[in-house]
């Protein structure tokens, strides 16, 4: 009796260690959407929220989408009493923190899009970190 | 006994004089929150101390009306400037002020008391179908306005709006810089009120009705 309780406790350790072992190693998306765009327009804002669940820095240097023309890492900045955008060639995610790409901050910059999107349309983007991880992520359009 | 009536005393002294200084600090309290700067807490708006009248502009709208001083009279104008490649921004901006409208028109204003009029600081790009296009899509009474270039300096000069607008050689790309706030002005015409972003639409619906009833003898 006594041993198939040692049994069932070492299963269970185990399964928690392969859980954590899983999970501990990711970069996840949550809530990802693009700005439904006006008729006619071809530039358009896609946003979303970043979680390195690792324990090591990770660097998002891409995202490229066979949805966009052009995918673009963008951040709105205050300059002089004004907004505008600048390009970001690196966005670093800290080991166990989140990081939101949300309106009048980090964005993915899409232009001219192969069809025309309408809110409940899913395209999907690549996230591209350093050291080779790729991240398709399903981003929902809304209005 | 004659102590017990001492300790008494000073106790009902103390309870008055408590109550006393509670009475002035409840006074001072209320005399604050009736006041105007009370009501309208500067975060997320700055209230000029003084509306300043504008001056004569001359603008397009996207139905190629002219779009000048005296389309501002008459009715509460809410402006913002911004162009319509732009992706962040100014869609949120103007997804907020669709949702301030409705509330607006639900609560208070008749939908002719107010209007919303975005400004194309890049006539380059944003030509008056374009920016009919692009402002009707937020809502059907949105105003697209655009014109030369040293209109659109005239009036954002009168209202402090600063602007920037790249170049990018023979490029349809070029960066834009813009302000972001939400300019109100009353039915005279006056530079009244300038909502910092974030913008919220409760917010920004709320204290325009704040406004609007300090002004109500105010009326065109």
């Amino acid at each position: 009796m006594r041993w198939r309780l040692t049994v069932f406790i070492c299963l269970l350790l185990v399964l928690n260690l392969v859980r954590a072992a899983t999970e501990a190693a990711s970069v996840s998306v949550r809530d990802a959407w693009i700005r439904e765009p006006p008729p006619g327009m071809t530039t358009m804002a896609g946003y979303m929220e970043l979680r390195n669940d690792t324990s090591r820095r990770q660097v998002l240097i891409a995202a490229s989408s066979s949805g966009f023309e052009t995918v673009m890492m963008h951040q709105t900045i205050a300059k002089g009493g004004m907004a505008g955008m600048v390009h970001a060639s690196q966005i670093e995610l800290a080991p166990n923190a989140s990081l939101n790409f949300a309106p009048g901050g980090y964005h993915l910059m899409l232009m001219n899009p192969k069809r025309t999107l309408r809110a409940g349309d899913q395209i999907v983007i690549n996230l591209e970190f350093r050291g080779g991880l790729v991240l398709p992520v399903a981003f929902e359009v809304r209005k | 006994m004659n102590q017990i009536a001492l300790k008494f005393s000073v106790m009902i002294t103390t309870v008055a004089l408590a109550a006393i200084l509670a009475g002035v600090f409840l006074a001072d309290i209320y005399r604050e929150v009736d006041s105007r700067a009370m009501l309208l807490p500067n975060q997320g708006m700055k209230l000029l101390p003084h509306p300043r009248p504008l001056t004569a502009f001359a603008l397009t709208d996207h139905k190629s009306r002219v779009f000048d001083l005296a389309s501002l009279k008459g009715k509460w104008s809410f402006l913002v400037f911004g162009f319509t490649h732009c992706p962040d921004v100014c869609p949120t901006t103007l997804a907020v002020l669709t949702r301030a409208r409705d509330k607006m028109v639900k609560n208070t204003v008749g939908p002719d008391d107010i209007q919303f009029v975005f400004i194309s600081v890049d006539p380059g790009r944003d030509t008056p179908a374009k920016l009919g296009q692009y402002v009707e899509y937020f809502d059907t009474t949105f105003l697209g306005v655009t014109g030369k270039n040293a209109q659109i300096g005239n009036l954002a000069g009168q209202l402090n709006a600063a602007y920037e607008v790249g170049s990018a050689p023979g490029g349809e790309n070029y960066p834009v810089f813009h302000s972001a706030g939400v300019f109100l002005l009353d039915p005279r015409a006056r530079y009244h009120a300038v909502f910092t972003p974030p913008h919220d639409a409760d917010a920004i619906s709320k204290r325009f009705n704040v406004v609007r009833e300090l002004e109500g003898g105010d009326a065109p």
